[in-house]
């Protein structure tokens, strides 16, 4: 059986923790505060995104000075009565003369559902008041109303992204111990998709090593057979005779949904000629932009279904695609072709807006077309905000 | 030349048009030299940056910000609640050179920080009372944290009455050469409403056609500035040049930057103009409506209104 190389390699000294040394600095000042018997406060707060090393501070310092963890996942557990039963016993059984330290970890308080688990967080508040033991609790994101009592009992430690520096040299000490034949490149990119997920880059690695792949580029072989992928794709949906063949079409296409709904609605302008049919096509699409929206702010992924079905609507136009051929995305280009004149744009905006005390939305939006008038009426305007000579040609409105 | 919106910046409290209730508290505050920390809220244009550097201008004199007396950070322009405690930690870290004792630091914008940035700064605001005291500008209070809003004496500013436009107006076409109608100044309130700013740039750009400036100088105006591309759009969609007006969306969207729900309204301004029947024009502003509903609960800008420029495409194939 393969263990997973994020259990294999979590650290086992607090010495071995990539990044956040101030953070790490401040949990073992809180935990010396347990050890002389005052602690300042009785539980800490690690949060911050996924993957930087929250949990592991926890293990690899119960590993190094003698603790048992006992981890309890918040949005685990249904009620009140639960979290009561679990912590309280844990709590209860620290007394007793001889047995090992324990320290309670409690994942995920973010996550608890204040519906479901009614009085959850308040019961988190009351052990947290009473325990005996140090408890520490993790979140993404503390800042919610509802956990603002529970924040007041605890020592708040704060975790940020690995630098990718650090995650690549990580990375490569594993794959020197799996004995991976591996390049600097491959290992540069992995730890840059990571962003600061050192989590999400060890698994990575090993997905590599599992496919044997570990010496080419990673995304220059996702990228090749995925073209391939959405090119016939999109001619299986648009020429598709019932909607079936065109879901199941939509599904085989490996690609994020956001990037494959760009692909299908820039072709679908470029297919369809009849109007009633493009705006038919253009309005499920919008649809599927809903329904894709809300699974991003809720993650109720069991959504998707509804998000494909809409996407596959766009071949029940009946016009067929046959001889169409289907291009990259238009969008894309645009946002290369317009990269310069964005970038100008940006520019001038910065300028008014620190001459205006505005910020550069407000400078754009609200300052802007009355500084291109001034310009063309008068260029002595451009030396007050320093612009340059292509700034002042952009404003004027000549090539 | 210098944009009128700068030239004509007060330069002291007592140059503030309206907002007699905030300037006479702050007036009240610098005669006892004791300065909260202060949240100043009210619409765009009324003149919460303005008040901030002329109330330091007449407590520090007019070097306030030379001596180092007064900083402007932007809260929507700082990457992060991170970059903007690091700069007003070097900022406000030591003790001024002044009889004073403090600095002041001015955030503008601040209803644009998340709430866990709020209370990362409530922190450093605490940590720095000593030495530096907090305006906060924002233009909705209600999206400012109870205990920043608790620590703050809050200035409410006003939308400006249309005398109150007027007479700055009146007051900058004097001292530009200009004549300017009330026809002319109504209409400017009537674009800009109680916006000070936007009513100073429409006569600036307005002066830059004619000395004489009427009702129909204000409108043309407003036609080079606002219409224009947003008009051409549904135009372009109707006559069946669908890519070219998709060209045109993108261009709003990803070049000029608009706020979605402004390129939505324009659009239904222009709707009304539109020469088709009237049938039409509601089948649209249903559309529309529906468009600005899907915007303000997250849909994509783009996905959703090409759907709609579809949609007022296929009016006129239905019409044929």
């Amino acid at each position: 059986m393969t263990v997973p190389w994020t259990e294999k390699y979590r650290p086992k000294r607090i010495s071995e923790i990539v990044g956040n040394k101030a953070a790490v600095e401040s949990f073992l000042k809180w935990m010396s505060g347990w050890e002389t018997g005052r602690p300042s406060k009785k539980a800490a707060l690690l949060y911050g995104p996924a993957g930087v090393g929250k949990t592991s501070t926890v293990y690899a310092y119960a590993s190094e000075r003698g603790y048992d963890v006992v981890e309890v996942n918040a949005s685990d557990t249904r009620t009140k009565d639960k979290i009561e039963s679990i912590i309280g016993s844990a709590s209860q059984f620290s007394t007793i003369e001889g047995s090992r330290k324990k320290i309670i970890l409690v994942d995920e308080v973010d996550g608890v559902d204040t519906k479901a688990d009614s009085g959850g967080i308040s019961a988190l508040v009351k052990v947290v008041s009473e325990t005996r033991i140090p408890i520490v609790l993790v979140a993404n994101d503390p800042w919610d109303q509802r956990l603002a009592p529970l924040r007041e009992k605890c020592e708040m430690i704060k975790y940020t992204r690995i630098h990718k520096a650090s995650i690549a040299s990580h990375i490569k000490k594993i794959a020197d111990m799996e004995k991976l034949d591996i390049s600097v490149d491959v290992i540069r990119r992995l730890a840059e998709k990571s962003e600061g997920d050192i989590r999400a880059a060890i698994n990575d690695l090993q997905a590599l090593a599992s496919m044997g792949t570990v010496s080419q580029l990673p995304e220059a072989i996702g990228e090749r057979d995925r073209e391939e992928d959405i090119f016939k794709a999109l001619a299986a949906v648009f020429n598709a005779r019932n909607l079936k063949t065109a879901m199941t079409a939509i599904n085989n296409v490996e690609m994020e949904p956001g990037e494959l709904l760009t692909w299908v609605l820039d072709n679908a302008v470029e297919v369809y000629r009849e109007p009633r049919h493009l705006s038919e096509a253009l309005e499920y699409l919008a649809r599927a932009d809903m329904v894709l929206q809300k699974i991003l702010k809720t993650q109720r992924w069991g959504l998707l279904k509804y998000f494909y079905a809409l996407v596959s609507g766009v071949g029940l136009g009946g016009v067929g695609s046959r001889g169409m051929r289907f291009t990259y995305p238009s969008k894309i280009r645009y946002m290369a072709q317009s990269r310069a004149r964005r970038e100008t744009i940006d520019s001038i905006s910065r300028k008014i807006a620190e001459r205006c005390h505005l910020s550069t939305y407000k400078a754009r939006k609200e300052m802007l077309p009355y500084v291109a008038l001034l310009v063309r009426k008068d260029r002595d305007v451009a030396g007050f905000f320093g612009f340059d000579s292509s700034e002042v040609k952009y404003l004027a409105g000549e090539p | 030349m210098l944009p009128w919106v700068e030239k004509y910046r007060p330069r002291s409290l007592d140059e503030i048009v309206d907002q007699e209730e905030v300037v006479r508290s702050l007036k009240n505050i610098l005669t006892t030299k004791s300065v909260p920390h202060m949240l100043f809220a009210g619409p765009p244009g009324t003149g919460k940056t303005a008040t901030a550097h002329a109330f330091a201008r007449d407590l520090y004199g007019p070097n306030y910000i030379s001596d180092g007396l007064f900083i402007e950070i932007n809260a929507s322009d700082e990457r992060g609640i991170d970059v903007i405690r690091e700069r007003v930690k070097t900022y406000a870290r030591s003790v001024p050179f002044s009889g004073i004792g403090f600095r002041i630091l001015l955030l503008d914008e601040s209803d644009q920080l998340t709430d866990a940035a709020q209370h990362a700064f409530r922190r450093t605001m605490e940590q720095f009372s000593n030495t530096c005291r907090f305006i906060l500008v924002a233009n909705y209070s209600n999206r400012i944290i109870e205990p920043i809003q608790s620590r703050c004496a809050v200035m409410r500013f006003r939308p400006l009455p249309k005398e109150g436009v007027k007479e700055m107006l009146t007051r900058i076409a004097g001292s530009e050469g200009l004549k300017v109608d009330d026809k002319a100044i109504d209409a400017v309130y009537d674009f800009s409403l109680g916006d000070m700013r936007k009513a100073i740039n429409i006569l600036q750009a307005a002066s830059t056609i004619s000395k004489a400036v009427d009702e129909k100088t204000i409108y043309t105006v407003m036609g080079l500035v606002e219409k224009g591309v947003v008009r051409r759009m549904l135009e372009l969609s109707h006559s069946g040049e669908f890519k070219t007006a998709r060209d045109l969306l993108r261009e709003l969207i990803y070049i000029k930057g608009y706020n979605p729900s402004d390129i939505v309204s324009s659009i239904s301004r222009e709707i009304n103009d539109m020469e088709i029947p009237d049938k039409d024009k509601i089948v649209l502003l249903d559309a529309l409506g529906e468009v600005d509903y899907r915007l303000a609960i997250g849909g994509t800008p783009e996905v959703q209104l090409l759907a709609f420029l579809a949609k007022l495409a296929s009016l006129r194939a239905v019409a044929r």
